[in-house]
């Protein structure tokens, strides 16, 4: 579904953010990305739908090459559900237009039948209630749930998460964490930016462990927590698991 | 001392103040506001759209217009016009353009570098992960523009905005070099007609202190309202 090959990606000639990527996600897989902070895996996730240029090797979604000034990236991005730190819900639409924007827009769907979507999922994420209120009543875990929901109103092959808990207070991790597993066990293509270990191990197929712009570890998810064989995320992993 | 003074010319003058001139500048003030903000939006979108040649041109327009005395374009342009008509036309003689238009067009022209400057700050407050967000969900970066930054932008800037028009409606008085009668235009025709110089020029003055007191109020409430919504 998601071919990531050989990318390389500098912010200045001298600064390197990611070296010679290579990786993929299957059908139906879901993949986590994990490591230090500064290790480039939001930026590569970033990548995938283009919302950030690189400059050499290639990313394929679903046969389509991103970084190909003849792909319509717009037509491409409304296949890929991409998911925020921050949310990024616009604050001057009611939680239903947030959902119904895109859809209308993008996909051309009518009036009635972008709301009628849009509350299937409000309903989904269990925000049936909050449809008409703006998103600066809800909180962060509502938010975000709302957010998940937009992505989904675009019925997108693949699901793109960048740290989707990482804003949150602790107590709404879960709600967001809830409906985000049950995704996974629904079968939806994700790649997941984040450092819930917990996640990973609950539904995760395979996890990368990310250093200083590298891959360093690609392993399945029972082989990543049973024994890492690179040494830096055998570090990383028992500085987070430790508490 | 005041009984040196007839304040009954006012009343006499009403409706030619109001109907007349007051109708004018009301109408010049709405529509120089819109044009300009229509305008002052596309050359924003200008100077932030990467394109060096485009910024650079919507640049040093702003500057070019905020480096002048209003009351000097507003002057210039009127003579200006039906030979830059002319030109662009081709026709024979210089094209007649009245009074109105040339100073509706020279109040757009000017009010857009203004705007403009409004709508940059507006647009660059808007933080950038909504431009991604909508990016991501597929919208074009015109529909991103037209459906979630530039309301963002509009919104956040509103009282900015409207305290502009604010000055822009005084402004406005400045079209008496081109001898129309807009409200103060008006009022000073009376004045000079009946002789009564202090009293008309004294009620225009609380007319404009009136009417900008008020407006400067209700900007200032709505000011509230926004940042209680954000």
């Amino acid at each position: 579904m998601i071919e990531i090959s050989h990318v390389n990606k500098w912010y200045s000639p001298s600064f390197q953010v990611l070296k010679d990527c290579t990786t993929s996600v299957a059908k139906g897989e879901v993949v986590v990305v994990c490591g230090p902070s500064g290790s480039g895996k939001s930026t590569l996730i970033k990548c995938v739908n283009a919302l950030e240029p690189f400059q050499d090797g290639s990313i394929t979604i679903d046969g389509l090459k991103v970084n190909d000034s003849k792909t319509n990236l717009p037509k491409l991005r409304s296949r890929v559900g991409m998911v925020f730190q921050h949310f990024e819900l616009f604050p001057h639409l009611k939680i239903i237009d947030n959902l119904c924007l895109a859809q209308q827009k993008v996909l051309g769907r009518g009036r009635e039948e972008a709301i009628a979507k849009g509350r299937k999922l409000l309903e989904r994420v269990g925000l049936k209630e909050q449809a008409e209120k703006f998103p600066a009543q809800l909180s962060g875990g509502q938010q975000q749930r709302v957010a998940i929901a937009r992505a989904l109103a675009m019925d997108p092959i693949a699901m793109l998460f960048d740290e989707p808990t990482s804003a949150l207070d602790p107590e709404m991790i879960s709600e967001v964490l809830d409906v985000m597993v049950d995704l996974a066990r629904e079968g939806m293509t994700m790649m997941v930016v984040t450092h819930e270990m917990g996640f990973a191990r609950k539904v995760a197929h395979r996890v990368i462990f990310m250093d200083r712009g590298e891959i360093v570890e690609d392993a399945k998810k029972d082989e990543f927590f049973g024994q890492p064989r690179s040494e830096r995320a055998q570090q990383f992993l028992s500085k987070i698991l430790s508490h | 001392m005041l009984a040196n003074f007839d304040f009954d010319v006012i009343r006499r003058s009403l409706s030619y103040l109001f109907i007349d001139g007051m109708t004018f500048t009301l109408t010049l003030t709405a529509l120089s506001a819109t044009g300009g903000l229509i305008f002052g939006t596309l050359i924003a979108l200008m100077r932030l759209s990467g394109y060096r040649v485009m910024g650079w041109i919507a640049g040093l327009y702003v500057d070019f217009m905020r480096s002048l005395p209003l009351v000097l374009v507003i002057f210039w342009f009127y003579f200006l016009v039906p030979y830059i008509g002319q030109w662009v036309t081709g026709s024979s003689r210089p094209i007649k353009v009245g009074a109105f238009a040339s100073s509706l067009i020279t109040f757009i022209m000017f009010e857009a570098a203004y705007f403009s400057e409004i709508m940059r700050a507006g647009i660059q407050s808007i933080s950038r992960g909504q431009p991604a967000a909508a990016s991501a969900l597929g919208l074009t970066y015109a529909q991103t523009m037209r459906y979630v930054v530039l309301p963002q932008a509009f919104r956040n800037m509103l009282p900015v905005l409207l305290t502009q028009t604010i000055v822009l409606f005084q402004d406005t008085s400045l079209v008496y070099v081109l001898s129309i009668p807009d409200f103060l235009g008006a009022a000073s025709k009376v004045a000079q007609r009946d002789g009564r110089l202090v009293e008309m020029y004294l009620f225009a003055a609380l007319i404009y202190f009136t009417i900008s007191c008020i407006a400067s109020y209700c900007v200032r409430r709505l000011q509230s309202r926004i940042a209680i919504i954000r």
